[in-house]
């Protein structure tokens, strides 16, 4: 305190205010309480890595028990478990989901955008509230009616199913969002477009398309993260485990006395989560702003 | 319908009727109307004593022209050959042009002698005049454009064989020099960095300015080599010629429709009859008045009413069902491998095509009554060419969105059909197979808390109730505590803080879910760890939190309060940090303290900015599925008040999956499905209709 | 080119009435033509219309006596710049200025040398690989003006374009762009609601108000000879002072008697008709002198002064509080409240139809 005093005589710089007791009690109390939350959330993330290299562990998950560095929870992950076919299932459904999603509502973002048309409004009302819906409601459809198009069009597998829920269940927020996006855009610009020499879908590919590019790559991004994170539908919907998504397929590691393999699965889930992570942190601000611009499913 | 003195273009502009026989009618007509009960006798009368059609004096007139216009469009085939005698060109596109505008000249001189007699007459005069008018100036154009592709390729042809070398050493000399040029430039620019005049990025940008222009003006030199720059001529006149045949096509089309929307038609019809008549048989109206490739369209349609919606809906091509039929009788006493659910859904399916090849009927029948009212009106109907471009303008986005609509029609709008139909029935486990139609009863039994099924419906609305509240207060307020403290003034290392905070949103919830299952496990570290806390060392009295109701409650809503805060802390930071300062400095110049201004200005912006989204985030946990089911698959278990299916935690959406799913009590978990469902579209709907978004919104 | 608008008319659908009807209007080759307005007065679409952005309902639209009304817009031959410039923001300036001529599919040497051309005209070398979003409002004005010039149009559209410039600029830009029209020689159609920037730029305004043409003329006429009492109050910075009156023995009297002035011999024969008749005068505040006269002379109070330097404004009020402005040269030594003697310039006199608002004289 005295250093500061001495300080503060010969010259204050700062803009703010200077610190108070009781403005210093409440910001010492400040940091403990976030440092204590830090911990909160490190400390379960944490076990996770520890546990997935741990070499001393069984098919149990202990903690406090001798630590040996050991990779061998990866090498029963990658040998003895389906991993790398939950990844490239994952992988496709999320790659296909973005692209469907993409194509569609590109269409109908930019038709519910610039195109007065009857029924507009009604139509994205309806399909917004339909889809409040929890997906799963029409799960006992969903089995059947694959069956019958199975039937119809051989090579229609569940997965295909699985993307064609995924792509279909996110039109209406999705074309919310990016119709929003696109309202911002001048129409000056499509007028200019058509002087140039555009038809309606040069005026979309050339002119708002590149200028929603933000926005589209924040609604693929979240069409591709979906499937990463949905636990429910692959695992009503997939019966091979070979088939899985990564969600289902981690579940099996812990699901039942035979196959449990506790470390197995923190080692699978690290290797998930990390590439996730990453694309979090990295842009995490894209990520909030598609959220709250129109409330994204899941 | 009167008949009038007058008709309406499609303007709305009044034109004299020339069809003195209506003409005459519509007269009397409106004297009948004017005129008071002791002259109505005599009007009628007059009416009466009008010359029939084939008497009227006007109607011969009209007659022998009409022969005559016969006879002239017979002489067409003759004047053909004598007009492409004449004509001397080679191109096929400008004799085509030559031939039909020469044609046309003859028609316009015949019809412009005919003008007073009918509205028909005069349109067929403006429309060939617009012909002979347009075609001749757009054969010359051609020719010009030809003739140019011609001196083009020659140039190109002398371009090929002619040694080029010397150009390509120049424009080698050129690019040298330009490159030089750039790297003087550059070397100018990295000159000024690093003399300070300038920033970094003012420099990388200037550098990559400098390579565009470069680029730029090497790729154009290039092409204007002698070779590129013929080969470009080519090209750009083959454009040229591709585009503008079609234009100048368009154009004169365009014109014609013109004309045809400001030259009215008579017609002797008063009401539209064809368009009753021909209801049943889409595309058949179309065709009688006159428009023929609408009405394949049309007929295309009757084909899937009557080849695809029909016989699906009366049970063909059925994979297993039996269309509209099977709805009702949910395969009934059908054969063993029948099941009611292909049944129910092939029903559906056939609902559906019924509801479009009604949309259809609906359609066409708008369509030809609309027409018929326009042309007794004297509006003339739209030809192909119309009809097809305003298809295009007013068409464009029903065509784009059909795919979607498509996806959604199957996707979202199917399964909750059938959803809410099954939940009309006793599809149970022990009617899998083959179940019927029992009206309320499952709801009933859920209002009622009744059945194997409905009996703890009420205890698990409860806890979903209490779940929903406390998970998402409890998350939203840790995420507002933590947004607020991170964002003060004076705490340093708030990216740190930020990117910790970020991860339990980061890592997929799944993953940490069942990670802290694992951990709450009866072997589990942390229940080892918990026990040993409370100095239970004892098996027998060990603590369990996956065995203990309570326990397990406790655990989900902290668990949740988790998961959930890093959501509302992104979103809230994001919100603070858009907070303008002036704000706070003007509160402080008021004399607010750092607590009034929290509570005052942060804590009621915050709120206001966030509370749509708030209330996704209670709907969305009201519909957690992962959390309940993952971590302890609804358990603990306690049959004696909750049934043999659910746990003490199942909320009402892994409730109705452990039925659907696991159990196979379809019926009733589709009628709580269906409750469910409501309630939540009825809070989306409050929540979303208050979004500014929504009211702004106009049609 | 010449273009001429033949009984033009718009009727939004689903709309009863029309938005604009019956416009007549020839602008010749060459001519700057400014469409003149206030908001909602239907210039824009008018404008739209030629564009080929708007359908037109009735009406033909010729361009050197070629039909134009269903001639898309990329094949009219036009250019068009926005209120916002409407610059593709992910497209660099060349190819902002590029991009017609690539999409008809030009050559791309010709391309070259077009871009260069109008850059070099307009000084925008520097920012040619530049994005919109990096120059500034000024430049990107021209970068417009640039992509315009690009495609050597027959007829040049502007859509106020100056709208979103500050003060200073506007007022640059304005001469700039009369220097390059004299240099192009194109056809100009210019949208405004300014009429300063009608007045200084335009060889032909055309006044519109609720959808009609209230007055074609060049910029003089306006000022001069306005056609009706719009555009008397439309015109002119201060507004025309106007009394209502009526014609009693060849004398405007007002009501109350405050005005009485006895038009010159011209004006007198031209109001013979209305001889008991309601009639609006209009003065414009220079044609007042000061000091009083025999007749046509009028006392007021002044109320307010705004001095300019070269002159000053006098915002006076007669005894029963109906106010004028008359302006006086600077120099004269004017006080608040004080009452002063003015008379009338019986030779700057406009009369108007109280009934019809047209002009009399």
């Amino acid at each position: 305190m005295s250093k500061k005093k001495t300080k503060n005589d010969a010259l204050y710089l700062s803009d703010r205010q200077p610190l108070t007791t009781a403005k210093l009690i409440s910001l010492v109390i400040s940091y403990i309480l976030l440092i204590l939350w830090a911990f909160v959330i490190l400390w379960p993330l944490a076990q996770i890595v520890i546990s997935s290299f741990n070499g001393n562990q069984g098919s149990y998950i202990s903690i406090g028990g001798d630590y040996k560095f050991s990779l061998k929870h990866f090498n029963y992950l990658f040998n003895e478990t389906y991993f790398w076919n939950w990844v490239t299932n994952t992988i496709f459904i999320a790659v296909a989901t973005a692209l469907l999603t993409l194509l569609i509502v590109s269409f109908t973002g930019y038709a519910y955008s610039r195109f007065r048309f009857s029924g507009r409004k009604a139509s994205l009302m309806t399909i917004m509230l339909l889809q409040t819906v929890p997906t799963f409601a029409g799960i006992t459809a969903f089995y059947t009616l694959h069956s019958i198009i199975a039937a119809v069009i051989p090579g229609f597998t569940r997965q295909l199913f699985l993307i064609l829920i995924y792509a279909g269940g996110g039109i209406a927020s999705n074309t919310f969002i990016l119709k929003g996006y696109i309202d911002g855009v001048s129409t000056e610009l499509d007028d200019a477009a058509r002087i140039d020499g555009c038809g309606n879908l040069q005026v979309y590919r050339l002119i708002i398309m590149p200028i929603a590019r933000p926005m589209l790559a924040i609604i693929a991004l979240w069409s591709f993260i979906g499937p990463f994170l949905d636990y429910m539908m692959p695992s009503i919907l997939l019966n091979d485990p070979k088939s899985y998504t990564l969600a289902t397929g981690l579940h099996t590691l812990i699901n039942d006395q035979y196959n449990m393999q506790q470390p197995a699965f923190a080692a699978g889930g690290l290797l998930t989560a990390i590439p996730i992570v990453i694309l979090f942190i990295a842009l995490q601000k894209e990520l909030v702003s598609g959220l709250s611009s129109g409330a994204v499913k899941g | 319908m009167k008949y009038g003195t007058t008709v309406l273009d499609d303007i709305g502009n009044a034109h004299p009727r020339k069809n003195l026989r209506l003409r005459e009618r519509g007269v009397l007509e409106e004297r009948l109307e004017e005129a008071d009960k002791s002259e109505r006798a005599a009007i009628r009368a007059e009416l009466r004593a009008l010359p029939k059609k084939a008497d009227h004096p006007y109607e011969k007139d009209l007659q022998s022209v009409r022969d005559q216009e016969k006879k002239l469009l017979q002489g067409a085939r003759e004047r053909r050959q004598k007009f492409l005698s004449e004509i001397k060109d080679k191109d096929p596109k400008i004799r085509s042009w030559l031939l039909e505008a020469a044609e046309s000249e003859e028609r316009y001189r015949f019809y412009e002698k005919h003008l007073d007699l009918s509205y028909d007459f005069e349109l067929e005069y403006k429309k060939h005049f617009d012909i002979a008018d347009q075609l001749p100036a757009a054969a010359a154009e051609r020719r010009a454009l030809l003739d140019e592709l011609d001196e083009a390729q020659a140039d190109l042809k002398k371009a090929q064989t002619e040694d080029n070398s010397a150009a390509k050493a120049e424009f080698e000399e050129f690019r040298v020099q330009r490159i030089a040029e750039r790297d003087a430039e550059k070397a100018k620019l990295k000159q000024m960095r690093h003399d300070g005049i300038i920033s970094a990025k003012a420099l990388a940008n200037e550098q990559k300015m400098s390579d565009l222009a470069a680029d730029e003006d090497i790729k154009s030199k290039k092409r204007s080599l002698p070779l590129a720059f013929a080969k470009d001529r080519v090209r750009n006149i083959r454009h040229k010629l591709k585009i503008d045949a079609a234009r100048k096509e368009k154009l004169l089309n365009a014109d014609i429709s013109d004309q045809r929307r400001r030259t009215p038609i008579e017609t002797n019809k008063r009401f539209p009859w064809i368009s009753w008549l021909t209801i049943l048989l889409p595309g058949l109206g179309q065709l009688i008045i006159g428009q023929r490739l609408k009405s394949i369209f049309f007929f295309l349609g009757s084909l899937y009413i009557y080849l695809i919606a029909i016989p699906y809906s009366l049970g063909y091509g059925n994979y297993r069902g039996d269309g509209i039929a099977g709805l009702l009788s949910l395969a009934e006493g059908g054969a063993r491998l029948d099941r009611s659910i292909i049944f129910m859904i092939e029903g559906v399916i056939a609902v559906i095509l019924l509801v479009l090849a009604l949309l259809l009927y609906y359609f066409s029948f708008r369509d030809v009554h609309r027409n018929e009212k326009k042309e007794i009106k004297g509006i003339r109907l739209n030809n192909w060419f119309e009809t097809r471009s305003s298809l295009k303008v007013d068409g464009f986005p029903f065509i784009v969105s059909a795919p979607a609509a498509l996806v959604t029609i199957f996707i979202v709008i199917l399964p909750i059909a059938v959803t809410i139909l099954i939940s009309f029935t006793n599809y149970d486990p022990t009617h899998q197979s083959k179940f019927v139609w029992q009206g309320l009863v499952n709801f009933k039994q859920i209002v009622a808390g009744q059945g194997i099924a409905g009996g703890p419906f009420w205890l698990i609305t409860g806890w979903t109730i209490v779940w929903t509240l406390l998970a998402t207060s409890l998350a939203i307020f840790i995420g507002f505590a933590l947004a607020l403290l991170v964002n003060q003034d004076r705490v340093l290392g708030k990216r740190f803080f930020r990117t910790i905070y970020l991860l339990p949103w980061a890592v997929p919830a799944f993953i940490t879910i069942m990670f802290f299952s694992i951990l709450f496990s009866p072997q589990g570290p942390l229940t080892i760890a918990l026990n040993n806390l409370l100095g239970n060392t004892n098996p027998a009295d060990m603590l369990n939190i996956k065995h203990t109701t309570w326990g397990t409650r406790a655990v989900l809503i902290m668990l949740q309060g988790w998961l959930g805060s890093s959501y509302i802390f992104l979103l809230c930071t994001g919100i603070l940090q858009g907070i303008s300062k002036d704000l706070y400095e003007a509160a402080e110049i008021d004399g607010a303290t750092g607590f009034q201004q929290t509570r005052h200005i942060t804590i009621p912006l915050l709120l206001y900015q966030t509370a749509p989204l708030m209330i996704g985030q209670y709907t969305f946990n009201f519909n957690n599925f992962s959390i309940i089911y993952l971590f302890n698959g609804g358990g603990p278990f306690e049959p004696s008040k909750y049934g043999n299916m659910a746990g003490t935690t199942d909320i009402l959406i892994s409730y109705i999956y452990k039925l659907t799913i696991q159990n196979q009590y379809q019926g009733i978990g589709s009628a709580i499905t269906v409750v469910v469902s409501m309630f939540i579209m009825f809070v989306t709907w409050i929540g979303f209709s208050r979004t500014k978004s929504f009211k702004e919104e106009k049609l | 080119m010449k273009v001429e608008l033949v009984n033009i008319g718009k009727k939004y659908e689903g709309r009863e009435s029309f938005t604009i009807r019956n416009i007549d209007l020839v602008i010749e080759s060459n001519q700057f033509c400014v469409i003149l307005g206030p908001s909602g007065c239907g210039k824009s679409t008018l404008l739209r219309m030629i564009a080929g952005l708007n359908s037109i309902t009735e009406g033909d639209l010729l361009f050197d006596g070629k039909r134009m009304n269903r001639v898309e817009p990329k094949d009219r031959d036009i250019a068009m710049v926005f209120q916002s410039y409407a610059l593709y923001p992910h497209m660099t300036v060349y190819d902002n200025m590029a991009f017609s001529l690539k999409m008809a599919k030009e050559r791309k040497t010709l391309i070259h040398e077009r871009v260069l051309e109008a850059a070099k005209t307009l000084q925008i070398e520097e920012y040619l690989y530049s994005k919109p979003s990096e120059i500034s409002g000024g430049q990107r004005q021209r970068v417009a003006l640039g992509r315009a010039m690009v495609r050597k149009p027959a007829v040049f559209l502007m859509d106020e374009p100056l709208s979103n410039l500050d003060a200073k600029l506007r007022e640059h830009m304005r001469v700039e762009l009369v220097r390059l029209h004299q240099s192009l020689k194109t056809t100009s159609i210019y949208v405004t609601h300014d009429q300063t920037e009608a007045m200084t730029m335009a060889d032909i305004i055309v006044l519109l108000d609720q959808g009609k043409v209230q007055q074609v003329g060049a910029p003089a006429e306006f000022y001069e000879k306005p056609a009706n009492l719009f555009v008397a109050g439309f015109i002119g910075s201060p507004t025309m002072n106007i009394f209502s009156g009526r014609i009693e023995d060849g004398l405007f009297r007002t009501e109350n008697n405050l005005i009485i002035v006895e038009p010159n011999e011209e004006d007198a024969r031209k109001l013979k008709d209305y001889e008991g008749k309601e009639v609006c005068m209009g003065i414009r505040s220079e044609r007042f002198n000061a000091g009083k006269a025999e007749k046509n002379s009028i006392t007021v109070k002044i109320d307010v002064i705004e001095m300019l330097g070269k002159e000053q404004l006098l915002y006076c009020k007669f005894p029963d509080d109906q106010e004028v402005v008359i302006s006086e040269p600077g120099y004269f030594n004017y006080g608040l409240n004080e009452d002063h003697n003015f008379s009338f310039d019986v030779d700057g006199l406009h009369f108007f139809d109280a009934e019809t608002t047209m002009r009399i004289n």
